[in-house]
């Protein structure tokens, strides 16, 4: 294939080429056996996978359908209800209820037995507040360990009562496992707020960047104030985007990359923008007709999260 | 709602064994979960975007789609190979001549095993360009890339297949298949 031509072969069978050049390459095919050749091969590669025939029965076909069918509309579609299921929910509900009621009870029997529980002190320090109230003897504890010099920046220096069920008594030689020394996962309820709020701030810029009057004065800096609140949603985009991939939330993360190069043309705007290029983005915008997937997927996010 | 029910039908008549076959070159194969792929496409279009955009955008929606769900899935299941495909695919009723769905089955499996050499935007686009026929500018809004990207995709892929193609009936000549 090493006519300059085999290119144009196959723009030339997906009917891709402009008149001109059509005829150009159907000229070039009556003098170039190499390149009749091409487009033979490309032919009969098309005709291949034109071909494949999937082995689908009309039953599974009906069932499928009936399935979508009976589905309620416009629910939240990635609330609990799809990833989860009502019984999750349940059984989530009932271990919530179980550890307030377990913490409940070790809180209680922790006042009981306080004194018992503070006869025991390790030669480390003390985390909290709470159990240094009682400690008499600053001078017992000598200088901290690594280990405490990983987990000591974490805490705070002011006492913190609530905190106090987390700390039990260390075993001889543990540094206060208990304690977590990373931060909790962002709960999914968290990034679905998150990303609704996203959204509703993005369909409010893409509204107002369609609004923006081409023809007014006043248009520069119409432009440029879009063009920063864009500048400050293409991270947040990023980072939401890539979440939802991970947790693999198809249909928020094509949103997500559908809005991103919107978001990203919008930024990149120059101070005096050309007409032109504003008119281009908010084609894209309408082309891909996504104001109304952002309204519809916000509110169906703000519903999951009622 | 009804008349809605009723236009939803018609799509996923006319556009629901188009997926089903997207899917499954795109897998490579392994027919049950393009189906339930499909359906999930279907699903979400049906729950979340149906009646809020065209019916042809729609379409370019589903397959946008069910293309994620694809990519999702080799990443979850690269290089596992999942015994209940196999065991469908086994106990699945064959056509009444066996010679027939044997060359049928064989032909199926070599434009599948061709189509996996392709890197996956490529194999994407020359899909659905060759089964979809979508244009360049369509495939381009699909796989949100520009048409100009496409077209080169669609060139390499042809080349690419070409070449493969040749080898195979070189070595084998009984693979070889006269064009149409």
């Amino acid at each position: 294939m090493n006519c300059s031509f085999t290119e144009k072969i196959s723009s030339l069978i997906d009917g891709e080429l402009s008149a001109t050049d059509a005829r150009e390459v159907e000229r070039h095919l009556l003098d170039c056996n190499d390149c009749r050749q091409v487009r033979a091969d490309f032919l009969n590669l098309r005709s291949q996978i034109t071909g494949f025939e999937t082995s689908l029965a009309p039953a599974v076909q009906n069932r499928a359908l009936k399935k979508i069918l009976a589905t309620p509309r416009r629910t939240p579609a990635r609330g609990f209800a799809w990833s989860f299921g009502t019984s999750a929910v349940a059984f989530a509900t009932l271990l919530l209820v179980a550890a307030i009621i377990g913490l409940l009870m070790y809180k209680s029997s922790n006042t009981h037995t306080n004194d018992q529980h503070l006869a025991v002190q390790t030669p480390t320090p003390v985390p909290t507040g709470s159990v240094q109230q009682k400690q008499s003897e600053p001078e017992a504890s000598p200088a901290p360990n690594k280990g405490n010099e990983q987990t000591a920046p974490r805490r705070s220096p002011s006492p913190a009562p609530k905190k106090q069920p987390l700390v039990r008594e260390p075993k001889p030689g543990e540094q206060f496992a208990s304690i977590p020394s990373t931060p909790e996962p962002v709960r999914s309820a968290d990034s679905q707020t998150m990303t609704a709020l996203h959204f509703e701030k993005a369909e409010t810029l893409l509204v107002s960047f369609r609004n923006v009057r081409l023809n007014e004065p006043g248009m520069t800096a119409e432009v440029a104030y879009e063009r920063k609140r864009a500048q400050q949603l293409v991270l947040q985009n990023m980072m939401l985007r890539r979440e939802a991939e991970v947790t693999g939330d198809v249909q928020i993360s094509s949103l997500l990359e559908n809005l991103e190069p919107i978001l990203i043309d919008i930024s990149n705007l120059p101070d005096k923008p050309d007409k032109d290029a504003v008119r281009v983005i908010r084609e894209r915008v309408e082309r891909k007709n996504i104001v109304p997937l952002l309204r519809v997927n916000s509110t169906a996010l703000a519903r999951a999260l009622d | 709602m009804a008349s809605e029910d009723e236009e939803f039908t018609m799509l996923f008549q006319d556009f629901y064994p188009s997926l089903c076959r997207f899917l499954e070159c795109l897998l490579g194969g392994r027919a049950p979960l393009a189906q339930d792929l499909a359906q999930e496409s279907f699903l979400q279009l049906h729950r979340t975007a149906w009646g809020t955009m065209p019916v042809d955008e729609a379409r370019f929606w589903l397959y946008r789609v069910a293309r994620n769900m694809a990519i999702n899935e080799f990443r979850k299941s690269h290089t596992r190979y999942r015994l209940f495909d196999r065991v469908v695919e086994t106990m699945r009723p064959r056509a009444r001549n066996p010679e027939q769905e044997y060359e049928t089955q064989e032909r199926k499996n070599l434009v599948l095993e061709m189509l996996q050499t392709l890197p996956e935007d490529q194999r994407t686009a020359l899909l659905l360009r060759e089964q979809e026929q979508l244009s360049y500018r369509e495939i381009g809004q699909v796989l949100n890339v520009s048409e100009s990207k496409v077209k080169v995709d669609i060139f390499r892929a042809r080349a690419s297949l070409r070449e493969r193609w040749a080898r195979i009936s070189h070595v084998n000549p009984v693979n070889h298949v006269n064009p149409v």
